[in-house]
């Protein structure tokens, strides 16, 4: 029989919560190399509390303006304003992972009871709920300053409004939890938000080229949301105005509905974490398959040219491409850049300027712009390898063909996808002259040659581990990072003259010629500093793999 | 008098003020099963990885089939086998795709190491999910797919570290025959586990280290007559680690402590 005295009431384990998700906080950083996270933190706290006080100040001028201005129905606006930031803030950081399990609490003596409640109270500890309680009583303020005659209605209104949030969030955050306890959820999760991310990039050049057509239908969409949450909430608060308090009852009484309707789903979903539910990574045991004989081997090997081990690792890291969402996004993002920018800045019409940009300029300008994106993740090559780096240095190999493997990959890949830009550009707004043409192609060598070389030793010096999928602590090594925007500076400072040259010069072909000497030096210095990254490689080894094994 | 197949001398590796393995004078003749046990951090995946090239010594030299390390590592690699501290897996690969790697990683051809990839997932029971990532493996299958990856390329020096954790009973029934066959065919293992039976029933040299220095070796029999001063004793290895392991007191945690739980 368990010596235990007393089940700790509701409260005593909700402050146990509390402190438990504190000192976890504490903890984290409390870790070698947490010192940035920290400053980060400082730096990110200080400017969202700016935000919150600046929003703060903007809803409660809004909700006076509105109830001093005779448009009390209007306060629904800021209801919508906070619903949404509520409800979509905590998807969109749902990727970067929960640093504390919430069902993971289900191990100790909680009743159903207990844990619905401990469960609604974690909701509030959100920076989402936080800050929108701070504009939910910057809006009650605003609006009993304009009107006191509304505070009890905002009072009860802001009540349900509060609790009603909770409880969705709380609902989708379970179900969130749910889903992204799958690897293969939480990569596709990250993938819908680098799409998303992307997709931000379009809502401009959209607005512009449709936003008046789209007026009338927008028109139409809007009496359907009468029924939402915020609607209710603005329409009992302008009946509480109006002294039309039916309208108050009425709103009242559909937002406890919507509270309630969310409460039972969030009372079943809760229910079955409580019962105990099955979010295991490993594959369900599967029923013995007869394999087919495999002709892989049979067939003709296209990597024939190369050693076995550099052919391995190409592979390898073509395999690794392909299953990162992070690194395919990356592969569809040049072409929307050349797409997005080419009608903004260049071509007859450009959205954005009245004259558009020379393709003599243009095109090298685009070109180093994707160099500066694509060779990124050279600068940390073995961020995705993990533990697996301990293969690297357990076979007989040297890391002279590790590197050349992991650089062929990465060289295709920009062959491939500078390919792709310069065929979308050139079909947008045609190439540039030969000789520019010629010198941005000698200079693209110099640069990726030059850029890789320091990448290797920069990815053996400053390794730091990332996870595919996942958003939360991924990122890239703060040494990594300037060594990258050093290297493509002064790279970029080489270039750019030379690119200029020929205007000073005269000599169409001058800038093509230097280039190409600097190409040929770049290729010669690559190719001999693989011999000296090897040696680094085994005497950086200890750290590499502690870095990488985490 | 057999061949050594790995010999130590002075292996030392020290982390700051920290000496994690202290001057290791260690012998393992080839063919042998041999069982190297200590505490948790007593020295064994310090002293794995200085004899498997994850690691360099602070100082000392290891030789292994002849061959010093430091002098021959790629030459050396080529022969051993290993499953490390962790495993060492490349977790985004299947397991298939991993075997086709490590084979090639080891210069085997593509029809040879696309064969012995996949008799070696029958043999691990790990060919019925061909798409699966290593990533959704689970802790078992990851180990067998590690202990396959070790011996792809037919290593004379197989080092394993834990290699039965975590993996069901019939599977580690299987790989006990097959390593017990390894070792008829002159194939010297050199495995860490802290289930002293498994060391016991497999191993037929033993060697104790703590606190970073080797405190026993010799073959089982050697050693229970070391600890019951007669030959052919019953002494079990449990009671040879807890005499030699346990001597210097304090190791121990005291039940006392604990009254209130009885």
């Amino acid at each position: 029989m368990a010596d235990v005295a007393h089940l700790p009431g509701v409260w005593e384990q909700i402050r146990l919560v509390a402190g438990l998700r504190w000192r976890i906080l504490g903890n984290n950083l409390r870790k070698k190399h947490n010192q940035w996270d920290l400053i980060g933190m400082i730096f990110a706290g200080v400017f969202a509390g700016l935000i919150v006080i600046g929003l703060c100040f903007a809803f409660y001028f809004g909700a006076y303006a509105f109830l001093s201005g005779g448009r009390e129905a209007w306060i629904a606006l800021l209801f919508w304003g906070i619903f949404l930031f509520w409800q979509l803030f905590p998807i969109f950081t749902a990727g970067f992972g929960a640093g504390f399990e919430f069902r993971t609490l289900l191990r100790f003596p909680l009743s159903l009871r207990a844990f619905y409640v401990i469960g609604l109270a974690y909701g509030l500890a959100d920076f989402a709920a936080l800050a929108s309680i701070c504009w939910l009583t910057a809006i009650i303020i605003g609006a009993t300053v304009a009107n006191p005659a509304v505070l009890p209605a905002m009072l009860l209104i802001s009540a349900l409004f509060l609790l009603m949030n909770i409880t969705l969030e709380r609902t989708i955050g379970s179900w969130l939890e749910r889903i992204l306890a799958r690897r293969r959820a939480r990569e596709m999760f990250f993938a819908l938000f680098i799409l998303f991310a992307v997709s931000v990039q379009f809502i401009n050049p959209l607005v512009q080229r449709y936003g008046r057509t789209a007026q009338p239908w927008v028109r139409q969409v809007v009496p359907y949301l009468a029924v939402f949450p915020p609607s209710l909430a603005g329409r009992a608060i302008a009946g509480a105005a109006q002294h039309n308090f039916m309208d108050t009852f009425l709103g009242a009484a559909g937002i406890s509905a919507y509270m309630l309707l969310f409460s039972v789903f969030l009372w079943l979903r809760f229910a079955t974490q409580y019962r105990g539910e099955e979010l295991s990574e490993s594959a369900a045991p599967a029923r013995a398959v007869a394999r087919p004989v495999s002709r892989t081997a049979e067939k003709g090997d296209a990597l024939r040219l190369l050693t076995p081990q550099v052919a391995a690792v190409l592979r390898k890291e073509f395999r690794y491409l392909t299953r990162n969402s992070f690194a395919f996004f990356l592969l569809i993002m040049p072409p929307i850049f050349v797409l997005l920018f080419t009608t903004q800045f260049a071509g007859r019409h450009p959205t954005a300027m009245k004259h558009p940009i020379s393709n003599e300029f243009f095109f090298p300008g685009m070109m180093a712009y994707l160099l500066l994106i694509l060779m990124a993740p050279a600068y940390n090559s073995f961020a995705y390898d993990g533990k697996g780096i301990q293969t690297f240095f357990t076979a007989p190999v040297s890391f002279r063909e590790v590197f050349l493997g992991k650089n062929l990959l990465q060289a295709g890949m920009l062959v491939f996808e500078l390919t792709l830009s310069m065929v979308a550009f050139s079909y947008l707004v045609g190439l540039p002259s030969l000789p520019v043409l010629l010198a941005t192609l000698a200079a693209i060598i110099f640069n990726v040659t030059g850029q890789m070389t320091i990448a290797n030793w920069s990815s053996l010096s400053f390794p730091r581990k990332l996870n595919f999928g996942q958003m939360r602590g991924q990122r890239q090594s703060g040494m990594a990072v300037l060594v990258s925007f050093g290297t493509q500076i002064l790279l970029g400072g080489i270039s750019a003259p030379i690119l200029f040259m020929s205007r000073w010069t005269g000599d169409k072909w001058l800038p093509a010629e230097v280039f190409a000497f600097l190409a040929a030096a770049a290729v010669a210095g690559y190719s001999s500093s693989l011999n000296p990254l090897a040696v680094l490689a085994e005497k950086k080894k200890e750290s590499l793999i502690d870095a990488l094994s985490r | 008098m057999t061949d050594a197949a790995i010999v130590t001398q002075k292996l030392t590796r020290r982390f700051g003020n920290l000496t994690a393995v202290d001057g290791v004078d260690l012998t393992v003749a080839a063919g042998q099963f041999f069982g190297f046990l200590g505490p948790n951090g007593a020295g064994k995946s310090t002293t794995i990885k200085m004899l498997t090239g994850l690691l360099a010594p602070s100082s000392g030299r290891a030789e292994l089939l002849g061959l010093d390390f430091a002098a021959h590592p790629v030459e050396v690699k080529r022969q051993i086998g290993v499953v490390p501290e962790g495993m060492g897996l490349f977790e985004r690969l299947t397991g298939a795709e991993y075997l086709q790697f490590v084979g090639r990683m080891y210069g085997l051809d593509r029809p040879t190491t696309q064969r012995r990839s996949e008799e070696l997932l029958d043999f691990m029971q790990l060919s019925d999910r061909p798409k699966t990532l290593i990533a959704d493996y689970s802790h078992g299958m990851q180990k067998k797919l590690a202990l396959a990856a070790a011996v792809i390329h037919g290593p004379r020096i197989l080092f394993l570290d834990e290699p039965f954790e975590g993996v069901d009973a019939l599977a580690a029934g299987a790989l006990k025959a097959l390593l017990g066959r390894m070792t008829e065919r002159g194939v010297t293992i050199f495995l860490t586990s802290h289930v002293l039976e498994i060391v016991e029933r497999l191993c037929s040299h033993v060697a104790i280290i703590h606190k970073g220095r080797l405190v026993a070796q010799g073959s089982l029999d050697e050693l229970r007559a070391g600890i019951s001063g007669e030959e052919g004793s019953k002494t079990t290895l449990e009671q040879i680690f807890l005499s030699i392991v346990g001597q210097d007191g304090g190791q121990r945690p005291q039940l006392e402590e604990l009254s209130w739980l009885m």
